[in-house]
């Protein structure tokens, strides 16, 4: 076990630092896009601890990314007038980076009160009672408009505190851009958005490892299995139930302040239904219960929605009647697209990516003839 | 022999020529041109709560293949790659920024909607980026242009048309009680504005407004209060859903005021919605701006125009209603576009083609409603502000009177 565990943190350690390397073979542009994809997989670790760790679905996590990102849009924006909430006024212009623990500490916050109600509620009940939550956020973010800026949102692209935005010299009206951190000249924002959202993601991740392999995951993983068993053998349900919210909506929260400053605006409609959805649907495709193998969920949902659906033509096969001879800019196109790759993978690969590694991982330890 | 040297000759002019366009290509710095393609990107709702104004970008599109079928703009067809936001800010800054840094095109062209272009207007500013005849109303994208010299808007700005119904108003109904039901975010405000100001220092006056959240089930409070101002001109400034509801609550309380309807609602399938079969009388003699040809409207039946737009729409956009007025749109601005690339000279750099949205004077637009003037200058980056009235009657709108210019101040 113990020699288990330390090739696991030798291969993590390899890992990172290829992660971390990684942005010297790539483009800049290319760099930006997984930047995304960390942001995705942090949001898909703390789903995968509440829906297949411990067995709640959840349909609502959109709404705890959308907390997320409106704690940082609203600390650090600078809005005339200022936003307000009873009575307080909001000034923004706090440093972006240090709104990343407290959008998640809020969204956690949040979480764990949510996870009050659900203690009575299990399967469907609660699926339904948490896409609830994600329908309603939106809807109030439009009508607390003196707080959150409402339809029209806050833009974060020209605000003081945004780390890798150009700024202009007072005296010499020099404009510079890019960032200095730790001693080291990151030039391009993508590249710092790369480092930012991957750095957290690797922190997160080896978090969220430390936290399951021990009480809490046995725990959160019995009570998935049965929660009667669980609690005759002494695990307090309520506790680590709403817990299990609370952490999961962390992740959320961090993943959706990420979001905010990658992509320098919100609005209800940056957190639509859609995107709990798709995380559901990330944490599938990547394999529920599985940690790492969630990356390729993150890449799945984040490809999926932009560039593969550019290609649906593709996709669709010429010969299939009515959809075979679609033209990309045709309403609906990407749509059809993304549930036919969806409706095809859960066909070949039931249990996701970690299923399918799991199997090639017998195929190569166990020889071909054992399995079946 | 003879002939063999005149091949010769010919085919050594050919690479003369091919190496001549090679090398003016190479002078012009700005990416997405070459010396056969312009790539133009823009998004677009493909899915999503508004892929009903996917039409528009696809429209566009036609109209761009049916340019590029006749020998495209100076030997250069136009490429325009559409790609879907679902409209999501978020999904049009990531798209946005892949057509701009990966696909790296030479405009960014049509983007529809007014959040998801304030999203990306900061960013296409700082990489000098055009923004090109963005697909909304708001007034900022005319207003704001010292700010964001690189963005520029086409469809008449909300504040235009909320004018328009204020003077004419001013002009033909003095004494006017005007209520108003306004959506309250910057459209429905922005409308707002315009009317109050067309209407200004005009016996007209607005004696009741209600505003509603976009997220509001129905509107039948406001109208019923609405109602009780004892207004006798009711305007609706509202997007489709909540237009309708405007429409059947009137008709369920009996009233029957005269009924301003704004553009965002009045294409014709949402008033026949609205008619409820026939049943709704509040509906008749409805009155909207217009701006475009109808392509269901009798009186552009045999309009070379509209007969051009069936013929490309059959050919370049295979499956897509033709009745869907919002192509026409797309075709209109992409008409505009084409003639704006074209007078940017043999080789346009992007900074030329930004010049010569401001100095737009335009009045041969087929696909417009004629005598409509797209318009620019240096102080002045609102292209359409002019349109005529309509009148809803009978299931169909017609037109009536003579051009409505909003003239600010």
């Amino acid at each position: 076990m113990r020699r288990a565990d330390g090739i696991r943190v030798l291969v993590f350690l390899a890992a990172s630092a290829g992660v971390l390397l990684l942005p010297r073979l790539i483009s800049d542009f290319r760099a930006q896009q997984l930047a995304y994809v960390g942001i995705y997989f942090i949001a898909l670790l703390g789903l995968n601890l509440l829906t297949g760790i411990t067995g709640q679905i959840s349909l609502g996590h959109g709404a705890f990314m959308l907390i997320g990102g409106y704690t940082t849009a609203i600390l650090i924006s600078h809005q005339e007038p200022p936003l307000e909430l009873l009575g307080h006024q909001f000034t923004g212009d706090m440093r972006d980076i240090w709104t990343i623990p407290l959008a998640g500490l809020v969204a956690g916050f949040a979480g764990f009160l949510f996870g009050f109600p659900a203690l009575r509620l299990s399967g469907l009940y609660l699926a339904l009672a948490t896409f609830a939550v994600a329908v309603a956020a939106p809807a109030l973010v439009r009508k607390y408009q003196g707080f959150t800026g409402g339809g029209g949102g806050i833009n974060l692209f020209d605000v003081e505190g945004r780390t890798g935005g150009s700024t202009t010299d007072p005296i010499t009206f020099e404009t510079t851009s890019g960032v200095d951190i730790l001693g080291f000249h990151i030039s391009s924002f993508n590249v710092w958005l790369y480092y930012l959202c991957w750095t957290l993601a690797l922190v997160l991740f080896a978090a969220a490892w430390l936290m399951l392999r021990g009480r809490l995951g046995r725990s959160l993983r019995a009570i998935r299995d049965s929660e009667l068993a669980a609690v005759s053998s002494g695990v307090n349900l309520a506790r680590y139930k709403t817990l299990a919210f609370g952490i999961s909506a962390f992740y959320a929260g961090v993943a959706g302040s990420l979001l905010a400053l990658a992509t320098t605006f919100v609005n209800p409609d940056t957190f639509p239904i859609a995107l709990s959805i798709f995380l559901l649907v990330g944490v599938v495709v990547g394999g529920l219960g599985s940690l790492w193998p969630l990356v390729f969920g993150a890449i799945f949902i984040h490809f999926m929605q932009i560039e593969w659906a550019q290609k649906a033509d593709l996709v669709i096969p010429d010969w299939i009647p009515f959809l075979g001879d679609i033209d990309t800019d045709a309403p609906g196109a990407p749509a059809v697209a993304f549930g036919v790759v969806l409706i095809l993978i859960m066909l070949a690969l039931p249990s996701g990516a970690a299923g399918l590694l799991r199997t090639l991982k017998s195929l190569i330890t166990r020889g071909y003839h054992r399995v079946r | 022999m003879r002939r063999s040297s005149l091949v010769l000759s010919l085919l050594s002019l050919a690479l003369a020529g091919a190496i001549a366009t090679g090398a003016t290509a190479a002078s012009s710095a700005d990416p997405g041109i070459t010396g056969k393609t312009i790539l133009l990107g823009g998004t677009s709702p493909l899915s999503g709560p508004a892929s009903a104004y996917a039409s528009v970008a696809r429209g566009a599109n036609a109209y761009f293949k049916y340019v590029n079928a006749r020998g495209g703009v100076h030997g250069r067809a136009i490429n325009y790659k559409v790609v879907d936001d679902a409209y999501n800010p978020s999904q049009t800054v990531q798209a946005t920024k892949q057509l701009v840094e990966q696909d790296k095109v030479f405009a960014i062209f049509n983007s529809l909607g007014t959040e998801h272009n304030v999203a990306t207007r900061s960013y296409l500013n700082q990489m000098r980026v055009p923004q090109l005849f963005v697909a909304s109303g708001a007034t900022t994208f005319g207003a704001d242009y010292k700010r964001y010299p690189w963005t520029i808007g086409f469809q008449p700005s909300y504040r235009a048309e909320g004018w328009i119904y204020g003077k004419y108003l001013a002009r033909t109904k003095p004494g006017a009680r005007v209520a108003v039901l306004f959506q309250n975010d910057d459209y429905g405000k922005d409308l707002m504005a315009g009317l109050k100001q067309g209407m200004a220092r005009s016996k007209v006056k607005v004696i009741a407004a209600q505003p509603f959240e976009v997220t509001a089930p129905d509107v039948r409070s406001q109208i019923s209060t609405l109602k009780t101002s004892g207004a006798n001109v009711l305007a609706l400034f509202a997007t489709p859903r909540h237009a309708i509801q405007g429409y059947v609550f009137a008709e369920r309380l009996n009233w029957r005021p005269l009924i301003i309807n704004n553009a965002v609602s009045s294409a014709s399938n949402i008033m026949t919605l609205a008619s409820e079969g026939g049943t709704n009388k509040a509906v008749q003699n409805s009155i909207s701006i217009v701006f475009l040809k109808d392509p269901t409207d009798v009186k552009w039946r045999n309009d070379p125009a509209i007969k051009l737009y069936r013929t490309i729409m059959s050919r370049h956009a295979k499956g897509a209603n033709p009745k869907d007025v919002y192509h026409v749109y797309g075709m209109a601005v992409a008409y505009e576009t084409v003639k704006v690339l074209k007078a940017a000279g043999k080789n346009p750099t992007r900074a030329a083609v930004m010049a010569q949205t401001r100095k737009l004077n335009d009045v041969s637009n087929p696909f417009m409603l004629p005598g409509i003037a797209i318009k620019t200058s240096a102080t002045e980056r609102f292209p359409i502000e002019q349109a005529l009235l309509q009148r809803w009657s009978k299931g169909s709108w017609t037109s009536f009177g003579g051009l409505w210019g909003f003239r600010a101040g």
